[in-house]
């Protein structure tokens, strides 16, 4: 009994065959999504003992039949689900749970050098998803599965896949400023014609270009950013700040409590304020800052690359766009769905044609380099 | 041989799972402030010489301090009449220690808000009993830091302080009081000094526990009050550098550890030896 | 029996610290009644939706029933372990007493970002083992926060034994007592409180954990906390307040109840 195929084993002896065998039976088990990973383990582990399983190492496994999507939580998760998740599972069989943390640069990290990530797929920043896949660490998006040309112009890179789009906005308070509404980001900064305070974003992001914007540089001068001036002005200004949100709920808290008159927030959050508040709090597209919101894969994720990549490119169609557009108010990242969006919801989309103009994109290539320096800074001049 | 195994028993179950659990795992953890980004002590002359990083450090050391005085200060008042109270005095602050551990930290958070914000509740009252005129910027500062954490530290400092003050012997009181001392001198010259362990006790706990606060000075303090879980937070997720996160976390530990040994040298048991 | 009971100093103050300590109901209460989908004070009219989502919701049940274990098992398993622990260093102050008490509070003077990730390392190994106690499963979680809540339950057993005479346990150990007879014939009758109160507050730490929870959690052993930080990253849910309402309800109707069974049994 010759063993000539090699199924990821180290170390055979003759006699192992029958627990080969069985092992292997498992195996395949798990490749059909019939058993999880973890059942194989504690089977496993079973049949030979712990240490034996160890050291002989596990065989190839292919994936564990599940998909973890990874989101930053609250409706995202249901919206995800509903959008992506379960038509994936219809179409395929495999099942993509929910998990809400949060995918932040260092949680990413953390999966991969942990040599056993539990997370597949993350709604991750373009920025973070490239610094970690030139460090080895994420999987390069397969585009021979995901469609380049569902996506626009400039948005694919190399190991995070566009997938829709959100912006940095102005939001005020339409019940003190209504008749008189801001019209620009140097609206935002005077403190005279719109009175109260404002609030910002704590984590920088889009915060610099608004301070430049006001500043006087133009939309196209604005990369590379000019840090320095940007510092210089908030330094002059931070006293009108009263809070400097850092998630999504305080940012809607701070406009909900009447606490600033003005506020740089989400739009996705904007449109949410506007319903809840029944239009007392308004937002504009001008001197927005347009984000691009990515799909990621974790090198050595467990559900496999090419079930992520599959929905990934699942996450394409122009049908299921419109389920997260309708629920989050995610600007949709393939061109075809802006026609499916109903005239009277077109003013909430981001890259619709009319609102896409009055912004700036963010450049994900500046971000990649000079966030971190750039953040540091920030962070010392807002908490002295 | 039964010189090291009887306390061996008792000891081994707890250094055994705290070994094997957190300070071998932990023992790499802390190995990346030499690593990484490259072998050697850069990261530390980075933290120690960095102005954010220290004026993180001295914030951090001065609010919990601060915190620290006034929670047990004021645990200790209640402390005092949970223990010694009549009866109904002693359930109603039972109700009052017991309640607010279950509102959660978020909870909290919102509550405070509601309450101390300019357009909130207190504000309301003051400027309707003409106490103020215009409203007092209670939140979004260090005040507003200082006053939730405080309401959240109490709690705990009560338990340490409860279990020092239900040991008090009685007797020693009553004696005193034969002596005709009065109610103040038995209180601060009898009392308080038997209640010394207890003291520590709950300072030790408050001030530790408060070190690794991030979350409500985050939403308390207008996001401009960065501690240093914070910062260590911030250097592991949102901008990560381990190597320079992980030497923070080693010089905070090793500042703590100084004063928690002063600190417990005061823990060590009473009796004839 | 206690016979010089705080004067009127003391008890006027204690009042202010109390109703300090209960001031957040004012907030919480009403919030709970809100008919809006997010954290705001009602102003028209009050609504119960928010509580029926708790009955109604599978996700807060699981949550829920999910945190009651786990809380049940960490705060024993490190309640017994610090017992244990603070008696042997009380009794035999051995050599390097100081070293080995840094050691058991190690995971609370570590910052808890650091904990978490040490923990979710700590984890990912087991799960390389084994599928039970893991990266993810409840008895992982267990594990995990029997580390952080150990320290807390050590000071304050040890505070409790600083308050006992040593005698005791020297004349014991004179008179012949085994090892066993000492520590829960005689030591522990002492310490009772201290034990206690130790269960309680690390089931509360373990209860309210979140920092290393989320790191060592993702889609299976979903913790109250986890549930309620997942939902208010984007979105500001009032349950969570209509869930701190029944918890103090039951809390207050517990100790309002102990209280009457004892004032009932004096008389």
């Amino acid at each position: 009994m010759n063993r000539t195929t090699n199924k990821g084993y180290k170390k055979m002896k003759p006699t192992d065959n029958f627990t080969d065998d069985q092992l292997e039976l498992l195996a395949d088990k798990v490749r059909q999504g019939k058993i999880s990973r973890r059942k194989f383990t504690q089977l496993g582990a079973a049949l030979l003992g712990t240490a034996a399983l160890a050291s002989r190492g596990m065989p190839a496994l292919a994936d564990d039949g599940q998909l973890v999507f990874v989101s930053w939580g609250g409706d995202a998760v249901d919206a995800y689900d509903e959008a992506y998740g379960k038509p994936f599972e219809a179409a395929t069989g495999v099942r993509v749970r929910q998990d809400g943390s949060g995918p932040t640069e260092g949680a990413m990290q953390a999966q991969f050098e942990s040599g056993a990530p539990s997370w597949d797929v993350m709604d991750a920043d373009a920025f973070s998803a490239e610094s970690l896949g030139k460090k080895g660490m994420m999987e390069p998006i397969d585009y021979s599965v995901v469609d380049k040309s569902k996506m626009r112009e400039g948005y694919g890179w190399e190991y995070s896949a566009s997938t829709y789009f959100f912006s940095y906005v102005i939001a005020y308070d339409a019940a003190k400023f209504g008749d008189n509404p801001p019209t620009s980001m140097a609206d935002f900064f005077d403190v005279e014609k719109f009175p109260g305070k404002r609030s910002m974003y704590k984590w920088g992001v889009g915060v610099w270009e608004a301070l430049l914007m006001a500043d006087g540089v133009a939309q196209a001068d604005l990369y590379p950013l000019d840090v320095e001036r940007a510092h210089a002005k908030l330094k002059d200004f931070k006293e009108h700040v009263i809070s400097f949100w850092g998630n999504g709920a305080e940012s809607q808290t701070l406009m909900l409590n009447d606490e600033a008159s003005m506020a740089l927030i989400w739009s996705t959050r904007a449109r949410l304020l506007e319903q809840d508040t029944d239009g007392d709090v308004k937002s504009i597209w001008q001197d927005g800052v347009i984000s691009p919101g990515a799909m990621a894969v974790i090198k050595g994720n467990p559900g496999g690359a090419a079930n992520a990549m599959k929905f990934i490119a699942s996450a394409q169609d122009p049908e299921k766009q419109m389920v997260m557009f309708d629920m989050l108010s995610q600007g949709p990242a393939n061109p075809a769905t802006d026609d499916l969006i109903p005239e009277d919801q077109r003013r909430f989309n981001p890259v619709a044609p009319g609102n896409f103009e009055q912004q700036v994109s963010v450049d994900v290539e500046w971000y990649e380099e000079n966030y971190g320096a750039a953040l540091d800074e920030y962070l010392a001049i807002i908490s002295s | 041989m039964i010189r090291i195994t009887r306390p061996l028993i008792l000891l081994a179950p707890l250094l055994a799972f705290l070994a094997f659990a957190y300070v071998l795992p932990f023992a790499g953890v802390i190995g990346w402030s030499v690593s990484i980004p490259e072998p050697g002590l850069q990261n530390y002359s980075s933290a120690l010489t960095d102005p954010l990083i220290l004026s993180v450090f001295w914030r951090t050391f001065r609010i919990c301090a601060i915190v620290t005085v006034i929670s047990v200060v004021m645990g200790y008042i209640l402390s005092l009449l949970w223990v010694r109270g009549t009866p109904l005095v002693r359930t109603l602050t039972e109700l009052c220690i017991l309640i607010p551990f279950w509102i959660s930290v978020l909870t909290r958070a919102f509550g405070w808000l509601a309450l101390l914000s300019h357009r909130g509740l207190m504000n309301g009252w003051l400027e309707a009993l003409g106490v103020i005129d215009d409203p007092l910027r209670m939140i979004r500062n260090e005040f507003g830091v200082i006053v939730g954490m405080v309401h959240f530290m109490i709690p705990f400092a009560v338990f340490p302080l409860a279990a020092a003050m239900r040991n008090v012997d009685e007797r020693v009181l009553l004696a005193a009081r034969g002596m005709a001392a009065s109610r103040t001198r038995i209180f601060w010259q009898v009392f308080v000094p038997m209640t010394a362990a207890g003291l520590m006790g709950a300072a030790l706990l408050v001030f530790v526990f408060a070190i690794g606060f991030f979350i409500t000075p985050a939403i308390l303090g207008g996001g401009r009050s960065v501690m240093v879980a914070e910062l260590i937070y911030l250097r592991i997720f949102q901008s990560p550098d381990w190597g320079l996160a992980a030497a923070i976390s080693v010089i905070l530990m090793v500042a703590i550890s100084a004063l928690l040994t002063l600190l417990l040298k005061q823990l060590s048991p009473k009796g004839a030896e | 029996m206690i016979r010089l009971r705080p004067g009127l100093v003391a008890t006027a103050l204690a009042v202010l610290v109390g109703l300090f300590m209960l001031m957040p109901l004012l907030a919480v209460v009403p919030v709970s009644f809100t008919p809006k989908r997010f954290l705001s004070i009602p102003t028209d009219e009050l609504s119960l939706r928010h509580y029926r989502t708790l009955y109604q919701d599978r996700e807060w049940l699981e949550g829920i029933w999910m945190s009651l274990r786990i809380g049940v098992l960490s705060a024993g398993f490190a309640t017994a372990l610090a017992t244990f622990f603070s008696i042997g260093i009380w009794m035999f102050r051995p050599r390097f007493a100081g070293l080995l008490m840094g050691i058991a509070l190690l995971p609370m003077v570590a910052p808890p970002v650091v904990s978490a990730l040490t923990l979710y390392f700590f984890l990912i190994t087991l799960t390389k083992f084994n599928g039970v106690v893991a990266y993810d499963t409840m008895l992982g979680v267990a594990l995990a926060h029997s580390v952080m809540i150990v320290p807390f339950a050590v000071v304050l057993v040890s505070v409790s034994l600083a308050q006992v005479d040593r005698r005791m346990d020297l004349a014991a150990r004179a008179m012949g007592a085994s090892l066993g007879t000492r520590v829960f014939k005689v030591i522990m009758p002492n310490i009772k409180f201290g034990v206690i109160a130790s269960f309680f507050l690390t089931f509360v730490l373990s209860w309210e954990e979140i920092a290393v929870t989320i790191f060592i959690t993702s889609v299976e052993a979903v913790t109250l906390p986890r549930l309620m930080w997942q939902g208010l990253r984007d979105n500001i849910d009032p349950a969570i307040a209509a869930i701190s309402v029944v918890l103090i309800v039951i809390v207050a109707a517990v100790v309002v109840g102990r209280a009457a069974v004892t004032a009932v049994r004096a008389r």
